[in-house]
């Protein structure tokens, strides 16, 4: 069995999109192929790969409540190719929103399953991510952490000859816990999607979300975005102001 | 201040500027936003990429009601068309409130007066449905007070003077 996981993000690294279809990747089994599609360049590679694939998996962020428009020539593109060679490839997408509310990617959904009615190929339904940014932003954090215990275990390794130090351990699973506590929905669902997938079964649509209270998790984007506007310094630089057109004609 | 966006033809187009005082053509010739978010972080209300969208989301949020013609495509806006709202997020900023009980992006530019919508071509039941869904998002989202949506079969049945 081979499946095809397709990261619909427009960035070129750290997408959510990407980390989430490799996630996902680890629970399925057989052969498996991640692409990238960003360009209009990436549909060859991408149709060839699907010549022999069983099933497809599209990983996208969700924007302005649908799908990101470079997306939308290669659906038109792989519908042609799926109807000319009478395709019959599963399909499965993976929707993550900066929102809280996994169900506001619904409407993706919808889109994906009339692309797949009108194809003529099979809808397995899909998993709506709520907070799927906050949970990248985490395991880019754990990474960083673990590159920081290793570098702190041996240094302290070093100077006291002991290279496992309890408390530096323990330090790192306290923060590896709480990241697999806040991501915890989201990896449960993502197992069950790959179990449907293994199984060549339907998954229908569910959503799910960062284990967080909305009301914190918005007090968190704030302050995420607040602390990026800084560095970037779009914050001295009319951060909410009402701002005119200069290179259009006067309103 | 009313603005028409549209991904029909040039006579359309001309046709189109003396109906409305803003009319944005959907031509397809610029690139796709790169989910940088830098019009929020870094120069606001200004797209990085420099072509005929850098500065889309100031003219659109400028518009009271707007009105939007667009080919279907699977339930979804053309991809001309869904080009600019991606890069248009600016109208909105990078901070989030409730609105509607979720959460939400505040506006920029404010609340807005009517959100409309004119879907051609073929729309299969199950695309109508999703472009419902669709609308009513994309209104909340935006701040619009009130949404329009309309299905035309074809180009042809688009009477200007009705828009």
């Amino acid at each position: 069995m081979k499946t095809v996981f397709i990261d619909c993000s427009p960035k070129r690294k750290f997408s959510a999109s990407g980390f989430i279809a490799v996630m996902t990747s680890l629970f399925v089994f057989g052969s498996k192929k991640k692409m990238k599609l960003r360009t209009k360049s990436d549909h060859e590679g991408i149709l060839k790969e699907l010549e022999d694939a069983d099933a497809v998996v599209f990983s996208m962020p969700l924007y302005v409540d649908g799908v990101p428009s470079h997306v939308l020539p290669f659906l038109k593109e792989m519908g042609g190719w799926c109807r000319n060679n009478n395709s019959h490839i599963r399909v499965y997408v993976i929707a993550n929103n900066g929102f809280i509310e996994g169900r506001q990617n619904e409407p993706l959904m919808q889109v994906i399953e009339n692309f797949c009615l009108r194809s003529g190929i099979e809808w397995c339904g899909g998993l709506g991510i709520g907070g799927g940014v906050m949970m990248n932003v985490m395991r880019i954090v754990i990474v960083v952490q673990l590159i920081l215990t290793l570098i702190s275990l041996i240094f302290t390794g070093i100077s006291t000859g002991n290279f496992f130090d309890g408390q530096i351990l323990l330090g790192f699973l306290k923060s590896l816990a709480e990241v697999l506590f806040f991501g915890c929905s989201i990896i449960m669902f993502d197992i069950w999607l790959a179990t449907c997938i293994n199984g060549k079964k339907e998954y229908g649509k569910h959503y799910t979300r960062i284990m967080v209270p909305s009301f914190l998790f918005i007090i968190f984007a704030d302050i995420f975005f607040t602390i990026i506007s800084i560095v970037k310094g779009g914050i001295f630089r009319g951060w909410f102001s009402k701002k005119r057109p200069a290179s259009y004609k006067d309103f | 201040m009313r603005m028409i966006i549209h991904d029909l033809d040039e006579d359309f187009n001309e046709r189109l500027k003396t109906k409305s005082e803003e009319v944005i053509w959907a031509d397809g010739k610029y690139a796709p936003c790169q989910g940088c978010f830098n019009c929020w972080t870094k120069n606001p209300a200004t797209c990085s990429l420099k072509d005929s969208l850098h500065e889309m989301c100031r003219v659109v949020g400028q518009a009271d009601d707007v009105v939007i013609i667009t080919e279907n495509c699977y339930g979804e806006y053309s991809q001309a068309v869904k080009n600019i709202l991606d890069r248009t997020i600016g109208v909105s900023t990078p901070m989030s409130t409730y609105r509607g009980g979720e959460m939400h992006h505040t506006l920029r530019y404010g609340k807005k007066g009517k959100l409309k919508v004119i879907v051609y071509g073929d729309v299969s039941d199950n695309e109508k449905a999703t472009w419902k869904l669709m609308t009513e998002r994309n209104r909340i989202n935006h701040g619009y007070q009130l949404k329009e949506l309309v299905f035309v079969d074809s180009i042809a049945d688009l009477e200007v003077s009705k828009i």
